[in-house]
């Protein structure tokens, strides 16, 4: 059996699962220690469940801590950033095109050296052991601790950060250090800027992690305890010490895994029904579509992999004007409970529809008897049709795909959809965020410049799923299990012919869980 | 007309509309703009029929794999230093600067030299887009050689060119590229006032900036920024500007054959009342067609938004479940000339069909 937390800035959630099936749901407050709202929510799902806490095998949780973090600009530590590139780059040092707000919070300690490799492998520059040191030791007299090094082509040969962090290793032991290529793809300053970032929260991470393993520990779980990223796979939660970036917008896709979990569909439209908005995604072999375009995280790029959302102004709080014929994008958001009509409030939205026409029993229906039908139906056709013509571009093929209504706000759907093959709303919807996190997988990633013409296609892939898989291990994936979930290849233009940059992803399930059952006790 | 800071970010975005696919993503040049143009001060741009007749200009930007300035950087110094390395190999000053290609990065690069150095860049570029070959440059096509030429890697190293034929020197300054890391900085087919003024496609630094500017007052659904765009063209160089198709990428393939990403993508409209659009792609979206009718072929403008944000996409970024809108623009005149169109037609991008204009092409039904 498992437990799955979700810590939102609103809300903590927790599931309790015994196979697939979920034992026990509960949403809590968040609270401002987290902890003790982690630990209110196990102790309602533990009592709910009624099972003994040994038999709780592992414990998954997703958190917006870290992103919340970079967008607030707090808890972050000074960086020392090391940039290996030189001649290139010269003139656009570490952070060029940051907000100047968080390039101040996280001071100005930006070096750059000669070195790197270029895309055929050759060296870009000589690395010096001289110039390493003079970095070394002027870090070491502005006693930073939290160090990132980027170096140019480092996915294809990450020798230069590797050789960097061992004269900061020798220097100075307690450094923390981020090394670029083991966060992120080709594109060297997202990928940097991702390290920095990551450097910037170590110390806020042992703090999170620490916080969260002593809720567990009072709560008596000594289990293991896993932490979700952004791709849908987890992380050992000691893991996130080091690389609490990749925890970045982990929400979307727990929130899609979860449904698919719920309802056992690997390929499905996902809608997550809010009060203010409709996020909209698509599940394909099980996991996220992704995005493509370029992430920023307080307002800065970053290559990380986020799920694609199409997110339209309709949710249970959005305002309905013009006769019915237009709902949102405005909405009363949080203040439905006190400005909708059903709760006594003075504001025609979306959920007094739905409970005007009797198809929903939310607050005081007496409140909406006197509206015009004409409206009502009207308003409710209009908030379908939104959905339809979303839907409708998300949709991968012709075909019609099941639909998964997700959300507080799924009510609105009052007929069927046109895109739908079948429409299902799953019980524990609401908490598919912390579902999607107890069932999540591990995987392993590995991207690389290659050329087909010294490596036939066939063995260039079979050589990156090799390394995947061996990634996906290390990550504690059970290797009975591992399948590679995803091989993508760029070409590179106006380079020699079969050059491509490849990426291949293995996931599988957490190796040796699955043992106790609800009725071992 | 003076250039800032404040500009880039619409002239950019513009470049990016005008690069029909191609010229790569200008972020990194555009950072390198913003510390040049933060240094020095704005950019003196000039309109073409204010250059003097007999003043020497040259043409400057970089030539290789966008891809590989992901990783090996530009310098802010690089445009610079090209330009003073063609000065010191010709042995004279040059008095303007002037753009390879309006679409991508190249727009930027010749602002980087020019605030440098003290002197003006001219106001518009050889192509009026992006196009992947040195030939296809409305400076070759007018009659201008291509050399002297010089050409300076990222770590200083010169090669300088002296070629017959506009075709050899494509040829050697590629394979220069490649071999200097996949990415240069080139100078090239200095010219006159006069000649500039007979072979340039004038004013689009400025028409660019307009250009970014609509696509982010008007962010938002493509269908709400037709119009404006439609009025913006009309009063341009370009020629007719048409909505040709909007709907889903159901399919993109590419490969890289001699050093082109060659590819299509197949996009559903998002209601299946029209057949599957087919965009061909050489680097830049080259051909829309429908059931084998073309609706718009190079050298006319064919370029991708994303539907919702109406965002330009290009092509390495073009990836299946995309929501796009696909748009055509006449080309300026300079390119439907039989000497440019023996060398931008369809067929010499391996099509098998002669070009027709846009505006004579029927619309999807």
């Amino acid at each position: 059996m498992r437990i799955g937390i979700d810590v939102g800035g609103t809300h903590t959630d927790a599931v309790l699962l015994d196979g697939d099936d979920v034992v026990a749901a509960t949403k809590a407050l968040t609270t401002d220690d987290v902890s003790s709202g982690i630990i209110e929510a196990l102790d309602v799902v533990l009592a709910q469940a009624g099972v003994a806490e040994a038999s709780i095998e592992a414990v998954m949780l997703g958190t917006t801590q870290f992103t919340n973090a970079v967008v607030q600009r707090r808890e972050l530590a000074e960086v020392a950033a090391i940039r290996v590139g030189l001649p290139s780059g010269d003139g656009l040092p570490p952070k060029t095109g940051w907000p100047d707000d968080i390039a101040r919070s996280l001071g100005d300690h930006c070096y750059m050296l000669p070195g790197g490799y270029l895309y055929d492998g050759n060296p870009l520059a000589e690395l010096r052991d001289a110039d390493i040191d003079r970095v070394v030791v002027d870090i070491r007299r502005k006693k930073i601790l939290a160090v990132s090094i980027a170096s140019s082509f480092s996915p294809m040969n990450p020798e230069p950060e590797l050789r960097i962090e061992r004269h900061v290793r020798a220097a100075i032991p307690e450094a923390r250090i981020t090394l670029s290529h083991r966060l992120g793809r080709l594109g060297i300053l997202e990928r940097e800027n991702a390290a920095m970032l990551n450097s910037a929260l170590l110390d806020f991470a042992d703090r999170v992690v620490s916080s969260f393993g002593k809720a567990l520990r009072l709560r008596g779980l000594s289990c293991r305890f896993f932490i979700s990223q952004n791709d849908g796979t987890l992380m050992d939660a000691e893991f996130v010490r080091n690389y609490p970036a990749l925890t970045f917008a982990s929400g979307p896709t727990n929130s899609l895994r979860g449904a698919c979990r719920l309802t056992g569909l690997d390929d499905a439209i996902v809608v997550d029904i809010g009060g203010t908005t409709s996020d909209i995604g698509v599940l394909q072999d099980g996991f996220p579509r992704e995005s493509n375009i370029v992430i920023e995280v307080g307002g800065i790029r970053t290559n990380f992999r986020m799920p694609d959302i199409l997110a339209i102004g309709l949710g249970g709080g959005s305002l309905v004007t013009d006769e019915g014929r237009t709902i949102g994008p405005r909405s009363v958001g949080h203040r439905l409970v006190t400005e909708g009509l059903v709760f006594g409030g003075q504001t025609l939205t979306a959920t007094d529809l739905v409970v005007a026409a009797g198809k929903a029993s939310v607050g005081e229906a007496s409140h909406v008897q006197a509206m015009d039908p004409a409206v009502v139906s009207t308003g409710l056709e209009q908030i379908v049709a939104m959905l339809d013509h979303a839907i409708e571009k998300m949709k991968p093929s012709s075909k019609p795909m099941p639909v998964v209504l997700v959300g507080g706000g799924a009510m609105l759907v009052t007929r069927k959809l046109k895109a739908a093959s079948e429409m299902l709303c799953p019980e524990h919807s609401g908490v598919a965020n912390a579902i999607g996190a107890a069932i999540a997988q591990v995987g392993g990633e590995i991207e690389r410049l290659v050329s087909y013409r010294s490596q036939p296609r066939q063995e260039a892939i079979a050589a990156l799923s090799r390394e995947a898989t061996a990634n996906a291990v290390a990550a504690g994936a059970d290797p009975k299990t591992i399948r590679i979930a995803d091989v993508d290849e760029t070409a590179v233009s106006y380079m020699a012919e079969g050059t491509v940059k490849l990426r291949v992803k293995a996931v599988g399930d957490i190796a040796g869980l699955g043992k106790t059952r609800k009725e071992d006790r | 007309m003076r250039l800032g800071v404040h500009d880039l970010p619409d002239l950019s975005l513009g470049a990016v509309f005008l690069a029909t696919g191609g010229g790569g993503d200008p972020y990194v040049a555009r950072l390198v703009a913003e510390k040049a143009l933060q240094e020095f001060g704005p950019a003196e741009i000039i309109d073409p029929d204010d250059l003097a007749d007999d003043a020497y200009v040259v043409t400057l930007g970089g030539v290789g794999a966008p891809t590989v300035s992901l990783e090996l950087l530009p310098s802010v110094t690089d445009a610079g230093r090209t330009l003073a390395a063609f000065e010191a190999h010709v042995g004279r000053k040059v008095d303007a600067v002037v753009s390879f290609e309006i679409g991508g990065g190249n727009s930027l690069l010749p602002i980087v030299a020019a605030v440098e150095r003290g002197i003006p860049v001219v106001n518009g570029d050889g192509m009026g887009r992006a196009l992947p070959e040195a030939q296809m440059m409305t400076y070759p096509i007018c009659g201008v050689r291509p050399t002297p030429a010089v050409a300076r890697d990222y770590e200083g190293n010169i090669a300088t060119f002296a070629t017959s034929s506009i075709f050899t020197y494509e040829r050697q300054i590629r394979s220069y590229a490649q071999a200097s890391g996949g990415m240069i900085t080139a100078c090239e087919h200095p010219m006159t006032g006069r000649e500039l003024k007979a072979s340039i496609v004038p004013r689009t630094i400025s028409f660019s900036i307009e250009i970014g500017r609509i696509l982010r007052e008007y962010r938002g659904n493509a269908h709400s920024i037709i119009e404006p765009l439609g009025e913006a063209f009309a009063r341009s160089i370009y020629g007719q500007f048409r909505h040709l198709y909007t709907g889903k990428v159901v399919d993109v393939q590419s490969r890289i054959i001699g050093g082109y990403d060659i590819g299509a993508a197949t996009i559903e409209a998002f209601d299946r009342n029209l057949p599957p659009l087919r965009v061909d792609i050489k680097n830049e979206y080259l051909v829309a067609r429908m059931d084998d009718r073309v609706l718009a072929s190079v050298p006319d403008l064919i370029t991708i938004l994303d539907y919702e944000t109406s965002t330009p996409i290009n092509a390495e970024r073009l990836r299946y479940g995309q929501r796009v809108s696909v748009f055509g623009v006449g080309c300026p005149e300079h390119y439907r000339s039989p000497q440019a169109l023996a060398v931008v037609a369809p067929r010499c991008f391996g099509f098998d069909f002669d070009y027709v204009p846009l505006e004579d092409l029927a619309l999807p039904s």
